[in-house]
C-alpha cells in the first residue's frame, strides 16, 4: 500500500528541511569550505593581533630625553612636568606604556654627551639664573621633532610657573597644569548617544568597515554559491528529479536555507576566534606591557545592538541576494556560464557598498541616506551609518521595514523564474530568457 | 480509474510540442507510449507530472487533476539521468524518498532491499560519480519507486542500457504491475514495447498516430501476416499466385508474408498446397508493431538508427 502523502504546509516544511540539510551538509563537508574556513580564521586571527603588534612595536620605539638640572628638586620637577604634557594621551587619561621616557643625569655635560651618543633623542638643560629664574635648554641632533619641541616648551613655561609657585607660599592654590581633551566636532554631532570621543569614533569606523566588508563579501560569495548550486543540479541533470520530487518553492527557499546557514556558520567560525583573540589580545598586550585604556578601544565602538543589527541585515540580505542569485543560476544550463551572471550580480552590492564606504567616512549626504532605505543596499550602507551611530529609529524602521516587505516579493519572482529556468537548456542566460522564465513559459 | 490525457495543446514559442493530445491509461496497466525523438513525450509526461503546464487542455488521475494530486502520486525516471555526483548512493535514495515523504529508516531499509534485487547493494556506500551509466540508471529507478507511487513515468529506461539489465528492469516492471501500479513508459524501441506492453499510444508530432490495447493497435490497419516455413525453395515462388501479398522477411526456416486488406490466409496456405509445397508451419500473426509505426508515421521510430534515403550521385546519370 502507498504511504500516507502529506500535503500542504507539513510537506513543504519537511521538504525545505530535507533540502536544506543537504545543501548544509554536503556544504560543510565539502574540502573547499574547510579550507576556504580555515584560511579565514588563520587571516581574521591576525588581524586581531595587529592592535597588539602595534603595540610592541609602540614600546620599541619609546622617545628618550635626558634631564640635566643643578638640584634633584628641580630635576624631579622638571620630569613630572615634561612626562605630563609629552606622555598625556587625548582623553586625558595616563598609564600605560609611555612613549617618552626621562632620565635624569647629574650634570649638562653628561646630557649632551648622551645626545652626541645617540642614546637619547634628545636632551632638556635647565639652569638657574642670577635672578632665581629658570633658563631652559634643548638640545637635539634631529631626534625631536618641530611638534615635540613646542611641547617641550609649553612644558619649560609649566615648569617656571611652578618654580615660582614653589618660591612664593604665599600663593594660596598651587598650580596644576589644565586638563586637555580633542574633541571631533563632527563626531559629536552624531544623533543618538551624544558626545563621542575621537578614539572611540575611530574605533566605530574600524567595526563599521569590518560589517560593511563582511556583509559584502558574504552576501556576494554565499550568493554565488547558491547560484553554482543551481548550475551543478542543472548540470548534472539531478534537476529533473528533483523538481519531480519536491516543488520549486521548496527547492529554491531549502537551497537559500542551507547555504544560508552554512554560511552563517562559516561566518561565527571565522568571528567568533577573531574576536576572543582581540579581547585576550588586549589581555595578554595589558599584562606584558602595562595598562593601555587607549588599546581596549579597538572593541569600544563594538555593542551588542550592533552585532544584532549585523545578524539581522545579514539574515535578511542574504535572502535577497540569494533569491537573486537562485533565479539567476537557474537560467544557465553550465557551470562554466556562471561567470557570465557573476559580474552583473554583483553590481548591485557594489552600487551599494560605495555610499556604504562614504557612511563610514561620516557623510550624511541625502544620497546616503536614501541608499539606506533601499532593499538591495540596506545591509551595507545602513550597517555602515549604525556602526557611525547616526541613525534616527524611523530611518531605521523604514530600511528594515522595505527590506522585509521585498525579501518575500523578490523571492517568489525567483521561484517563478527558477520553475520555469531549471527545465531550459541550451539558452543563452539572455534579458529575454529571462522574461520567457518570468512569463514561465 | 484511470489516467486520462485530455486534449493537451503546449506550446515552445512557435514550436508546437503537444497539438490536441488525447489518450487513457487503465490503471494498472504496463502503457508504452511511442513516438520518435520531439514526438512529445517528455512534454506530456512534464504535464502529467505538474512540473510544466499546458497551454490547453488536462491530465487526471482517477477523476483528479495531477497538478492537485500529491507529487509522491507519480515515480518520474527522467530521459536525462542525472543524479548528485559526490553524494553515496545510499544518501541519495533516502533523501529522494525523504522528499516524497517516506520516513528515513524505512527508506533505507526499502533501498537495500531494491539493491539487492538489483544485486548492487555494493553500490550503496559509492559516490554517484564512481557508477557505469547502466548502474546510474538502476539507481534512477529506485529513486523513482522508492516511495511506491501508484504511477511510474518512465521516460525511455531502455535507453543506455545492456542486454542484462533491460531484463532486470522488465522484470521489475511486471512486478510492479502485479502489485497494482500503472507503469506508463516511453520509448522508440517497439521490440521492447511489444513484449511488454498491454496498450500503447503511437505518437507523432504532438498528435496521437493511433492508440488502444497491443492487439487493437496492431489489428487497426487491418494488415495480417503469415508466417509460413516449406521444405525446399524457401523464396516461395508460388507466392505470385496470389495477388496482394509480398514477402517481408524471407528466412531459410521460416518467411514472414504480409498481406493486403482484404486477403484471406487461407489463400495463401491453398496456393502453397497446391503448388506442391511441403508446408511444415504456418501462422497467422498480427503486423509488428514496428510495422504499424511505419504504417501510420511513415517512417521508423528509430529513424537514427537506420541509413538516410540514398540520395542520386551528382554526375552518376550522365555516366549511365
Amino acid at each position: 500500500m502507498t504511504h500516507e502523502a502529506p500535503t500542504g504546509r507539513g510537506a513543504t516544511a519537511r521538504n525545505v528541511g530535507l533540502v536544506a540539510g543537504r545543501e548544509y551538509t554536503e556544504r560543510v563537508k565539502s574540502r573547499a569550505f574547510v579550507f576556504s574556513t580555515l584560511l579565514m580564521v588563520g587571516l581574521a586571527v591576525v588581524i586581531a593581533l595587529i592592535p597588539l603588534a602595534f603595540r610592541v612595536m609602540e614600546r620599541a620605539t619609546v622617545t628618550r630625553i635626558a634631564v640635566a638640572a643643578p638640584d634633584a628638586a628641580l630635576a624631579d620637577r622638571t620630569v613630572s612636568i615634561l612626562d605630563a604634557f609629552l606622555n598625556a594621551s587625548a582623553d586625558g587619561t595616563t598609564g600605560g606604556p609611555k612613549p617618552f621616557v626621562f632620565e635624569v643625569m647629574p650634570a649638562p655635560q653628561d646630557a649632551v654627551d648622551a645626545v652626541a651618543d645617540a642614546q637619547v633623542a634628545g636632551a632638556v638643560i635647565v639652569e638657574r639664573t642670577a635672578d632665581g629664574g629658570l633658563d631652559f635648554q634643548a638640545v637635539t641632533i634631529g631626534g625631536l621633532g618641530q611638534d615635540k619641541l613646542s611641547l617641550l616648551q609649553l612644558g619649560a613655561f609649566s615648569v617656571g610657573v611652578l618654580d615660582w609657585t614653589a618660591a612664593n607660599p604665599n600663593a594660596t592654590n598651587p598650580f596644576v597644569p589644565p586638563a586637555f581633551a580633542v574633541i571631533d566636532a563632527g563626531a559629536a554631532s552624531a544623533g543618538g548617544d551624544g558626545a563621542v570621543d575621537t578614539s572611540e569614533y575611530a574605533s566605530r569606523r574600524i567595526v563599521g568597515i569590518v560589517f560593511v566588508v563582511l556583509l559584502f563579501l558574504t552576501l556576494v560569495f554565499y550568493g554565488l554559491w547558491v547560484a553554482s548550486g543551481v548550475v551543478a543540479e542543472k548540470a548534472s541533470r539531478v534537476m529533473e528529479l528533483l523538481i519531480s520530487a519536491a516543488s520549486a518553492p521548496q527547492l529554491v527557499l531549502g537551497k537559500i536555507l542551507g547555504i544560508g546557514l552554512a554560511g552563517l556558520t562559516q561566518v561565527t567560525m571565522i568571528l567568533v576566534p577573531a574576536l576572543v583573540m582581540m579581547v585576550l589580545s588586549g589581555q595578554v598586550g595589558n599584562a606584558m606591557l602595562g595598562e593601555d585604556p587607549g588599546a581596549a578601544t579597538s572593541l569600544a565602538g563594538l555593542s551588542p545592538g550592533l552585532i544584532v543589527a549585523f545578524l539581522v541585515y545579514f539574515v535578511l540580505g542574504f535572502a535577497l541576494y540569494a533569491a537573486l542569485y537562485a533565479g539567476a543560476g537557474s537560467l544557465l544550463s553550465r557551470a562554466e556560464d556562471l561567470q557570465i551572471i557573476a559580474l552583473p550580480l554583483s553590481i548591485p552590492a557594489i552600487a551599494g557598498y560605495l555610499p556604504a564606504v562614504l557612511a563610514l567616512s561620516g557623510s550624511s549626504a541625502g544620497f546616503i541616506r536614501f541608499a539606506s532605505y533601499v532593499p538591495l543596499w540596506s545591509p551595507f550602507v545602513m550597517m555602515a551609518r549604525l556602526s557611525i551611530g547616526r541613525v534616527e529609529p524611523w530611518e531605521l524602521a523604514l530600511s528594515l521595514g522595505l527590506l522585509i516587505a521585498t525579501v518575500p516579493l523578490v523571492t517568489l519572482l525567483a521561484i517563478r523564474v527558477y520553475r520555469a529556468g531549471v527545465l531550459m537548456y541550451g539558452q543563452p542566460p539572455t534579458v529575454r530568457t529571462f522574461l520567457r522564465a518570468v512569463r514561465g513559459s | 480509474m484511470s489516467l486520462v490525457v485530455d486534449h493537451l495543446f503546449k506550446r515552445f514559442g512557435s514550436v508546437v510540442a503537444l497539438d490536441d493530445l488525447a489518450f487513457e491509461v487503465q490503471a494498472g496497466q504496463v502503457f508504452g507510449f511511442l513516438g520518435a525523438n520531439g514526438a512529445g513525450k517528455t512534454t506530456t509526461m512534464r504535464i502529467t507530472l505538474g512540473v510544466l503546464e499546458a497551454d490547453a487542455g488536462r491530465v487526471t488521475w482517477r477523476g483528479i487533476e495531477s497538478h492537485r494530486l500529491p507529487r509522491s502520486t507519480w515515480g518520474y525516471l527522467p530521459e536525462e539521468r542525472g543524479l548528485y555526483p559526490r553524494m553515496r548512493v545510499l544518501d541519495q535514495l533516502v533523501f529522494f524518498a525523504g522528499l516524497q515523504g517516506v520516513p528515513g529508516e524505512r527508506a533505507r531499509r526499502e533501498a537495500m532491499a531494491w539493491l539487492r534485487r538489483f544485486r548492487a547493494e555494493d553500490l550503496a556506500d559509492r559516490r554517484a560519480e564512481q557508477l557505469s551509466k547502466g548502474n546510474q540508471q538502476k539507481i534512477q529507478f529506485i529513486a523513482a519507486t522508492l516511495h511506491d507511487p501508484q504511477v511510474l513515468l518512465m521516460d525511455e529506461p531502455f535507453t543506455g542500457l545492456d542486454p542484462v539489465n533491460v531484463m532486470l528492469l522488465r522484470e521489475a516492471f511486471l512486478e510492479l504491475r502485479d502489485r497494482g501500479r500503472t507503469v506508463i513508459f516511453s520509448t522508440h524501441q517497439m521490440e521492447v514495447a511489444e513484449a511488454l506492453c498491454e496498450a500503447v499510444a503511437i505518437v507523432d508530432r504532438g498528435k496521437m498516430v493511433v492508440g488502444g490495447t497491443l492487439r487493437e493497435v496492431k489489428r487497426a490497419t487491418g494488415r495480417r501476416m503469415v508466417r509460413i516455413a516449406v521444405e525446399g525453395d524457401h523464396r516461395l515462388p508460388w507466392l505470385s499466385a496470389v495477388p496482394g501479398t509480398r514477402v517481408i522477411q524471407a528466412g531459410m526456416d521460416r518467411s514472414t508474408v504480409e498481406l493486403d486488406v482484404g486477403v484471406e490466409p487461407d489463400e495463401v496456405l491453398a496456393a502453397a498446397v497446391g503448388a506442391g509445397a511441403r508446408v511444415r508451419h504456418f501462422e497467422i500473426a498480427d503486423p509488428s508493431l514496428e510495422q504499424i509505426f511505419i504504417d501510420f508515421v511513415g517512417r521508423p521510430a528509430n529513424e537514427e538508427t537506420h541509413l538516410a534515403t540514398l540520395e542520386p550521385v551528382a554526375g552518376a546519370e550522365s555516366a549511365a
